[in-house]
């Protein structure tokens, strides 16, 4: 195996086993909801 | 010579391509400045399309492509397209019209000083931008498009591997975009505020087209549609997919969540990297490509954010870094089994080429910083830099276009 393959092969096992192994934090905040639009008047 | 009907066209559709690329841009930035500025950023992408196709055709193209002057740039007989047919120039594309040449590169002048714009957004002044894009295209970019691609040029001479542009788009750019951040100083309440990206969605999706773009940048850069535009085209999409995946790993683990628009921005730190070396290098190197950019980009933002310099979007963190690692690894990673006009980088036997790509990169960093500094104070003469601080606060849309992105918001 070729010094830039063994490095290829060596990057790609780090970021495939960070995925399996990294935890994940759930935001737990609830985010903040801006209005954006003026409530529609309708008339009776 | 005789003119390829297929090379024709791809190098055509590879111009279209890369056209994209800077609304695309536009778009890639709009979504991470606040709505009040989301207007005049993309702009600014807009406008030097504008500006930059005109300059070109005028004299641009003569100063980086004309008949070699010392080495340093081309010459003014290219003016005005003068002498720029359809008839092929054999030192750039034998099987081309010498025209479909000068609109590929075109499009990397343009798309080179939008890069910067990133840097100042939020905060420059329109008229200083315009003064500024036309100076830094004409005095550093045509300058070092000459030294590295043109006939003569003193880093082609030198033997420098510069594939699509890693030292002359992306450290130019990238390195320029500090300088600027550095001379216009902190946007107000940089530090104290925290300001969010306004549209991670259209980021995204700029960031996408601009993937789609890339093709074109990296794999039209052959100037034929054959084996090494293919060999383009696979490491390109190969880096950019494996510096998305790293960045989001490192941001996974530093901030416990895979961000969205760090996987947007992963994508286009290893598309950056892997443009000098996308005609010289095989999808293994590309791997190792994509995982450093992924890495080294991410690094340089946490730096940057430490040391408190308000290079708004990143450029020299993506683009500066990405670009000389990019530009570095071309040196390690080149191969002549890929690329038989070239040379072997320093794992395929030849530590001198890692050496020469050295050199290309300090000569890029110098003279960006030099020139983009000096433009910077010529132009703060004539017409300050900075917007007031009042048409700061409401925004660049209003205060300088006169126009709201979006119709019923005004603030923030």
């Amino acid at each position: 195996m070729d010094p830039t393959t063994l490095m290829a092969v060596m990057c790609s096992v780090v970021v495939f086993a960070g995925w399996l192994i990294l935890p994940h934090s759930a935001t737990t905040l609830k985010p903040v909801v801006v209005e954006e639009r003026e409530p529609v008047q309708v008339s009776a | 010579m005789r003119i390829d009907s297929g090379d024709t066209a791809w190098v055509l559709a590879s111009a279209a391509l890369v056209m994209l690329m800077t609304p695309a841009l536009g778009f890639f930035y709009g979504g991470l400045v606040r709505r009040k500025n989301v207007l005049s950023t993309i702009m600014h992408s807009f406008f030097i399309l504008c500006l930059i196709s005109v300059q070109w055709v005028l004299w641009g193209y003569s100063l980086a492509f004309g008949p070699d002057k010392f080495h340093i740039i081309g010459g003014l007989e290219w003016i005005g397209l003068n002498n720029v047919g359809f008839t092929p120039n054999a030192d750039y594309a034998p099987t081309i019209p010498h025209q479909a040449f000068m609109l590929f590169q075109m499009m990397f002048a343009v798309i080179t000083p939008a890069l910067i714009s990133g840097a100042f957004a939020e905060r420059q002044r329109f008229k200083a931008f315009v003064l500024f894009s036309l100076l830094w295209a004409t005095f550093v970019y045509d300058p070092i498009a000459h030294w590295v691609w043109g006939a003569g040029g003193w880093l082609h001479q030198l033997g420098a591997l510069d594939f699509a542009g890693g030292t002359v788009v992306h450290i130019s750019s990238g390195v320029s975009a500090l300088v600027a951040a550095l001379v216009l100083g902190r946007r107000l309440g940089f530090g104290k505020q925290k300001v969010e990206p306004h549209d991670a969605t259209m980021t995204v999706l700029g960031a996408a087209l601009l993937w789609f773009g890339w093709f074109g940048f990296n794999a039209g850069s052959a100037l034929g549609a054959g084996a090494l535009a293919t060999n383009a085209f696979v490491v390109t999409n190969t880096a950019a997919a494996m510096a998305a995946l790293t960045w989001m790993t490192v941001s996974w683990w530093h901030k416990k969540q895979p961000s969205v628009i760090g996987a947007a921005a992963g994508a286009v730190a290893g598309l950056v990297a892997i443009t000098p070396a996308s005609g010289f290098v095989n999808v293994m190197g590309a791997i190792v490509i994509g995982f450093g950019a992924g890495v080294a980009c991410y690094l340089a933002i946490q730096l940057r954010e430490r040391i408190k310099v308000d290079d708004a979007l990143d450029v020299w963190a993506v683009h500066g870094i990405g670009g000389t690692w990019g530009a570095l690894a071309t040196g390690l990673f080149a191969t002549v089994a890929i690329n038989s006009a070239a040379a072997n980088g320093l794992f395929y036997g030849n530590p001198k080429q890692a050496l020469i790509q050295l050199v290309a990169i300090g000569a890029a960093w110098g003279w960006s910083i030099i020139g983009t500094f000096v433009i910077l104070k010529i132009v703060n003469l004539f017409v300050p830099l900075r917007v007031q601080e009042d048409e700061e606060v409401i925004g660049l849309d209003l205060s300088q276009h006169g126009e709201p992105a979006y119709a019923s918001i005004h603030a923030n």
